[in-house]
């Protein structure tokens, strides 16, 4: 199994200055840009907030490998989604888009990159805490968002595996031998999570 | 050491294409209190079925499974704090990026302070020897690394009774020895299920399942010469058939 190629960049240990903001400042950083990306109508002003938080993202000292490695497995889909928004509203709309797209994914990826998953989660709790009048569960948020933290790379690597065998086989270009197996594996995968969060009891209300 | 009761445990499950259920566990009756307990079988015995009970993964159709006298289904929560499951494949069992954050997730609900969760989960995995490997993605460690690290977040809540399903299967022989090694130091009561005859050899007592029910049950010598004598024999008998 393949789970390298990850959407977003794992924590980097640092000391720098995006390392030691607040998380509520990160957690508002990335709500901003996904704010943004209905507000702003002018493709300048996104491609300048990309290369702002690209700054930022190199100034923690994750390096450029890990930002590309962040953006990469969103190539094929961005050129897809870059040449329809052309054809329907032209360069400039379709410019916006996908550099919305971009600014979205780099914002999260700098949290991800600056702040450690317990203490993503701990802030999630936190944020949570207010639904529990509601009978929310504060730690279930939390699992969520781990569980969706590891479950990206998995299925970004049984979609390479589905890949490389569809190939050996000369079906690479059957999409049924390619998004099939995929599904079914992640089907798979969401019940064995299950169960393994079963057995050591996450995921269950509090006592 | 713990006291696991199987009585009259039944487990059959609902067919698409028949009326009849296919009956998964037929009437188990056992009591284990050994400190190591091995499950020997042929693949879709009932050996998983069997361990899935402990841990209330699997609830019984007829009769009931207590841990320490406490029922699998009306107590399942806890049962499951006090009976670890390691399952075969460390990866479905591993939910977060990094060995290190995994077992932290397991202490979450135990200790809520965030430093001296980190600071429990170092010494979790430092007892497995795995501290050097605490930040590295699960998908870079090997696959005994990973069974360990799987194994590390398990123990890390201090379960009592340890209950892994065919842990060695998807490790070589050097990984396997070394999982052999960790649990033999384990002072927790450990119930396997194993292809593995050789680490079927070193439990206390083993059980052989067949088609649902306990075919033999004592002496690990006893029971793996059992065990291969069946399937020597299962096989002869096919091979005629095919002749």
């Amino acid at each position: 199994m393949r789970g390298h190629g990850f959407l977003l960049a794992n924590y980097v240990p640092g000391t720098s200055l995006v390392h030691r903001a607040p998380l509520a400042l990160k957690f508002l950083l990335v709500l901003a840009c996904g704010l943004m990306s209905f507000l702003v109508a002018d493709w300048r002003i996104s491609a300048l907030v990309l290369a702002v938080l690209c700054g930022l993202f190199l100034a923690t000292g994750a390096g450029t490998k890990r930002l590309w490695r962040a953006v990469r497995p969103l190539a094929p889909v961005l050129l897809v989604i870059g040449l329809f928004q052309w054809w329907q509203l032209g360069g400039p709309a379709a410019g916006r888009i996908v550099l919305n797209i971009l600014v979205c994914v780099v914002a999260a990826s700098l949290l991800t990159a600056t702040t450690p998953v317990q203490r993503l989660l701990d802030g999630v709790v936190h944020l949570a805490r207010p639904f529990t009048r509601f009978g929310a569960d504060p730690e279930r948020f939390a699992l969520t968002i781990g569980i969706m933290l590891r479950s990206i790379p998995f299925i970004a690597g049984t979609f390479a595996d589905v890949r490389d065998s569809a190939k050996a086989r000369g079906l690479e270009r059957n999409p049924r031998a390619l998004v099939l197996p995929v599904f079914i594996t992640s089907v798979a995968y969401a019940r064995q999570t299950g169960e393994a969060l079963a057995a050591r009891g996450l995921g269950e209300a509090e006592d | 050491m713990p006291e696991v009761t199987f009585s009259q445990v039944g487990v059959a499950v609902e067919r698409e294409d028949s009326p009849q259920p296919k009956v998964l566990l037929d009437a188990v009756s056992l009591r284990l209190d050994e400190a190591r307990v091995g499950v020997i079988g042929a693949n879709g015995s009932g050996k998983s079925t069997l361990l899935r009970l402990i841990n209330g993964l699997v609830q019984p159709t007829s009769g009931t499974v207590t841990v320490d006298g406490d029922d699998t289904v009306s107590a399942v929560r806890k049962v499951r704090r006090s009976v670890g499951f390691v399952f075969t494949d460390p990866l479905s069992q591993l939910v977060m990026p990094t060995g290190r954050e995994d077992v932290e997730l397991s202490l979450r609900r135990s200790t809520k302070n965030g430093s001296e969760r980190r600071r429990l989960a170092c010494k979790a995995l430092d007892r497995l020897g795995l501290l050097h490997l605490a930040d590295q993605s699960i998908y870079e460690l090997s696959g005994g690394e990973r069974q360990l690290m799987a194994l590390a977040a398990v123990l890390a809540v201090n379960p009592r009774v340890l209950v892994l399903d065919e842990p060695s299967t998807l490790l070589d022989l050097r990984n396997r020895e070394l999982l052999r090694r960790t649990l033999a130091d384990l002072d927790q009561q450990i119930i396997m299920s194993t292809h593995d005859l050789e680490l079927a050899l070193d439990m206390d007592r083993v059980l052989v399942i067949d088609q649902g029910r306990v075919a033999f049950d004592g002496a690990p010598a006893d029971a793996v010469a059992a065990y291969r004598s069946w399937c020597l024999q299962d096989l002869d008998a096919a091979e005629q058939d095919l002749q």
